[in-house]
C-alpha cells in the first residue's frame, strides 16, 4: 500500500482507447460517413477527376478561413469580420489591377496588388485586435462592428472608383505572372497525370480530363500545416493555448497575452486575404458581396472540428476534417441534382449543435467534470 | 543565526485612506517555514502581494540578502527569487502538466520549437523531488486533485529559481487527505535547506505541524511573533483569535 505511487493510478490505455478519446474522433467519424454517403448517392461522380477537383476547391476555401477562426477561438476570441475582410481584400486587389495603384503610382502588378492589400488587411487586423485587448470589450461586438464597417467601405469604394459593385473581365494574369499563377493557377498536376497514366481521368474523347487542383489546395495545406506545427510544437502555440484557457494565469506566468491575441486577429485577416487572392486570380473577377457569411462558416467548421467556444482547446486536424465534411455537403447538390440545396444548411445546423454538445463533454472530461 | 534571505522593515501599504498594512516587520530564513497567521482582512494577502511585486509599498523597506530592493513588477520579484503560489495557482486546466509547468518560460529549440521531451522529463523529475510521481506529464491539469495542483505550482516556482516560496492558504480549499499531501510537500521543500517558505493559513494545527516561526497579523499590524519554542500553545490560540482571550470570546458568544 505505502509503496504505491501516483503513476500507478494511471491506467495504461490501448492504442484504440487513446484513439477514441481523441477530440478529433467526432469530426472524423462524421467525415467518413459523409464521404461514403456522397460516393454512393452520386454514383461516384463526387470523386471522379472533376468532382474531386471541385470538392477540394471549396474544402480548401473553407479550410483556409476555418484555420484562422480556430486559432483565434483557441486563444479565446472570435472574428466576425472574416467575410467582410474577404470582400475588402478582393475589392482592393481587383481595383488596383483594373485602375492602377493608388495616388496615380502607375500600373499594379499582381505581386504589388497582393502585398499592398495584405499590408492593409494586416493593419486592419491589428486595429481590431488592439481595440479588443485595449477596451476589454467582447470581440464578438467589436468584430461585428467591423463586419458592417468593412462591407460598407468595400461597397462605397467600388461605387466611387469603379461606378459598379463588380469587376469582371480582368486579363488572365496567370498567363503572364508567376505570382498570379501561384495563387490562382493549378497545383499537384502530377496527381492527375498519374491518374491519367493509370488509365483514368479521361474525358469523353479519351484525352486527359483534369490537369490539376486549384492552387488554394496548396495554400490550405500550407496554412493548416503551419497552424498545426505552431500550435503543437512551438512556444507561441503554448502561449495561444494558455491565453485562451485562462488569460489571468497566463499573464501571471509571463505570457504576452495581448500580443498573442492581436497577432491572431492579424492571422485571421491573413487567411481572409489568401481566400480572396486565390479567388481573384482564379476567376479574374471580384464583387462587393464576396465572402458574405463566410465568417459564420469558418466558426461553424472550427466548432465542428472540436474547437471549444470558451477557448483553450482545439485541434487543427479536427478542423481539417470539419472543412472536408462541410465542403462536401455544400457541394453535394451539384452531384445529386435531385436534392434541394437548402438541406446543406439543415445539415450544418444539425452537426453544429451536435458538435457543441460533444465539445462540452470533452471539456468536462478534461477538467475533471466527468 | 544565519542571515535572513528576505527581510521586511516597517512595511506600510495604504489603499487611498485605508491603511492595509501599518508597519510590518518580517524575516524569512532559508530552510525554515514561516507561518503567517491572522483573521480575514488582517492584511496577509496585501503583505505577500507587496513582497511579490504586485503592490508597491507606501513606506518601509524590503531587503533581499541584506540589500534593499524595489519591486516594480511581479517579474522583478521573481527574478529576485520570490516565488508566489497564489490561491488560484495560476494553472490552466485544459493544458498538460508540462505545458503548465513551462507556461511563459518554455524551453526553445530552433525556430521557437518546444523541446517537449526535455520539458516532460524536467516536469516529471521536479515533481517527483517534492513528492508526486506522474508517469504521464501530458495529462491535463484539470484531471489532477487540488493537492497535486499545489505541488505542481510549487515545483514550478522552485524550478524557476524561487529562494522564498510564498504559499497563500494552500490548504484552505482542500479535503483532509489532500491537506496532508500539501503539508508533506512543504516539509520536503523545507528539507532542501535552501528555500524559505511563507505559509499563510487559518489553521492552527497545520501551522504547528510544519512551521518553525510564526508571525501574527491583525488589522494590518504584527501582534506577535516568535519561534515554535518561544510561543506556548496558549499564545498561539490567543493570537490566532486576533489577540482576544478565549474566555472573553466565550462570554461574548454567551451574551447573544
Ligand atoms: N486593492 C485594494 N484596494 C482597497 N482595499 C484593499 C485592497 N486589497 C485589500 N484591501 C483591504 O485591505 C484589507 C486587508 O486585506 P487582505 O490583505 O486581503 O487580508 P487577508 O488576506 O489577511 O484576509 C481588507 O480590509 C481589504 O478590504
Ligand atoms: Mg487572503
Amino acid at each position: 500500500m505505502a509503496d504505491r505511487s501516483e503513476s500507478d493510478r494511471l491506467q495504461q490505455e490501448t492504442w484504440l482507447q487513446r484513439t477514441i478519446r481523441r477530440p478529433e474522433i467526432g469530426s472524423f467519424t462524421v467525415m467518413i460517413v459523409i464521404i461514403i454517403a456522397l460516393s454512393m448517392a452520386s454514383n461516384g461522380k463526387a470523386f471522379n477527376a472533376l468532382g474531386l477537383k471541385n470538392n477540394i476547391a471549396i474544402i480548401a476555401q473553407y479550410g483556409i478561413i476555418a484555420t484562422g477562426a480556430a486559432m483565434l477561438m483557441i486563444a479565446g476570441e472570435f472574428d466576425l469580420s472574416i467575410g467582410s475582410m474577404i470582400g475588402f481584400a478582393g475589392m482592393s486587389m481587383a481595383m488596383m489591377l483594373k485602375w492602377g495603384l493608388p495616388f496615380g503610382l502607375g500600373e499594379a502588378t499582381p505581386f504589388l496588388a497582393f502585398f499592398i492589400t495584405l499590408a492593409m488587411t494586416l493593419s486592419i487586423g491589428w486595429v481590431i485586435g488592439t481595440v479588443v485587448v485595449r477596451s476589454g470589450l467582447s470581440s464578438f461586438i467589436v468584430t461585428l462592428a467591423f463586419l458592417f464597417f468593412m462591407r460598407g467601405v468595400t461597397e462605397v469604394s467600388f461605387r466611387l472608383i469603379n461606378q459598379s459593385t463588380q469587376i469582371s473581365g480582368l486579363p488572365d494574369y496567370k498567363e503572364t505572372s508567376w505570382f498570379a499563377d501561384l495563387l490562382g493557377g493549378e497545383v499537384f498536376g502530377w496527381f492527375y497525370d498519374l491518374w491519367f497514366a493509370l488509365g483514368g481521368n479521361l474525358n469523353r474523347r479519351g484525352e486527359q480530363w483534369v490537369d490539376g487542383f486549384d492552387a488554394r489546395f496548396l495554400w490550405w495545406l500550407i496554412i493548416a500545416g503551419g497552424a498545426y506545427f505552431i500550435l503543437s510544437r512551438t512556444q507561441i502555440g503554448n502561449w495561444i493555448y494558455a491565453t485562451g484557457d485562462n488569460k489571468e494565469s497566463a499573464r501571471a506566468n509571463g505570457v504576452p497575452v495581448n500580443r498573442v491575441k492581436v497577432g491572431l486577429f492579424m492571422f485571421t485577416a491573413f487567411c481572409a486575404t489568401m481566400f480572396a487572392a486565390c479567388q481573384v486570380f482564379d476567376t479574374n473577377t471580384s464583387d462587393a458581396a464576396k465572402g458574405n457569411l463566410q465568417e459564420l462558416f469558418a466558426i461553424a467548421i472550427a466548432v465542428v472540428g472540436g474547437t471549444l467556444m470558451t477557448g483553450g482547446f482545439g485541434s487543427i486536424i479536427g478542423v481539417v476534417f470539419g472543412a472536408i465534411t462541410v465542403g462536401l455537403v455544400a457541394n453535394a447538390v451539384f452531384f445529386i441534382p435531385t436534392i434541394d440545396g437548402a438541406w446543406f444548411r439543415v445539415f450544418l445546423g444539425g452537426i453544429l449543435l451536435a458538435a457543441v454538445f460533444a465539445n462540452e463533454r470533452i471539456r468536462k472530461r478534461i477538467t475533471g467534470g466527468i | 543565526m544565519a542571515e535572513p534571505y528576505l527581510r521586511v522593515e516597517n512595511l506600510q501599504k495604504q489603499f487611498g485612506p485605508f491603511i492595509a498594512l501599518g508597519g510590518v516587520d518580517l524575516e524569512i530564513y532559508p530552510g525554515e517555514v514561516h507561518a503567517l497567521l491572522g483573521d480575514n482582512g488582517a492584511g496577509k494577502s496585501t503583505l505577500i502581494k507587496t513582497l511579490a511585486g504586485v503592490h508597491q509599498p507606501s513606506g518601509g523597506q524590503i531587503y533581499v540578502e541584506g540589500k534593499p530592493v524595489n519591486f516594480r513588477s511581479p517579474r522583478d520579484a521573481s527574478s529576485a527569487g520570490i516565488g508566489t503560489v497564489y490561491q488560484d495557482l495560476a494553472l490552466n486546466q485544459l493544458m498538460s502538466i508540462t505545458r503548465n509547468f513551462f507556461m511563459g518560460r518554455e524551453i526553445k529549440g530552433p525556430l521557437g520549437t518546444l523541446k517537449m521531451d526535455e520539458m516532460n522529463k524536467i516536469a516529471h523529475d521536479e515533481m517527483l523531488k517534492i513528492g508526486i510521481d506522474f508517469s504521464d506529464p501530458t495529462q491535463a491539469v484539470g484531471t489532477m486533485s487540488g493537492g497535486q495542483r499545489q505541488t505542481l505550482a510549487i515545483a514550478r516556482a522552485i524550478y524557476f529559481g524561487a529562494r522564498v516560496l510564498i504559499l497563500d492558504e494552500p490548504t484552505s480549499a482542500l479535503g483532509q487527505k489532500q491537506q496532508m499531501e500539501v503539508l508533506k510537500t512543504i516539509k520536503r521543500v523545507r528539507a532542501r535547506g535552501d528555500i524559505g517558505i511563507i505559509f499563510i493559513t487559518h489553521n492552527e494545527i497545520h501551522s504547528k505541524l510544519v512551521a518553525d516561526r510564526f508571525t501574527f497579523l491583525a488589522l494590518g499590524k504584527v501582534i506577535g511573533s516568535g519561534t515554535l519554542q518561544e510561543l506556548a500553545d496558549e499564545d498561539i490560540r490567543k493570537l490566532m483569535a486576533g489577540g482576544a482571550e478565549m474566555a472573553d470570546l466565550e462570554q461574548e458568544l454567551a451574551a447573544i
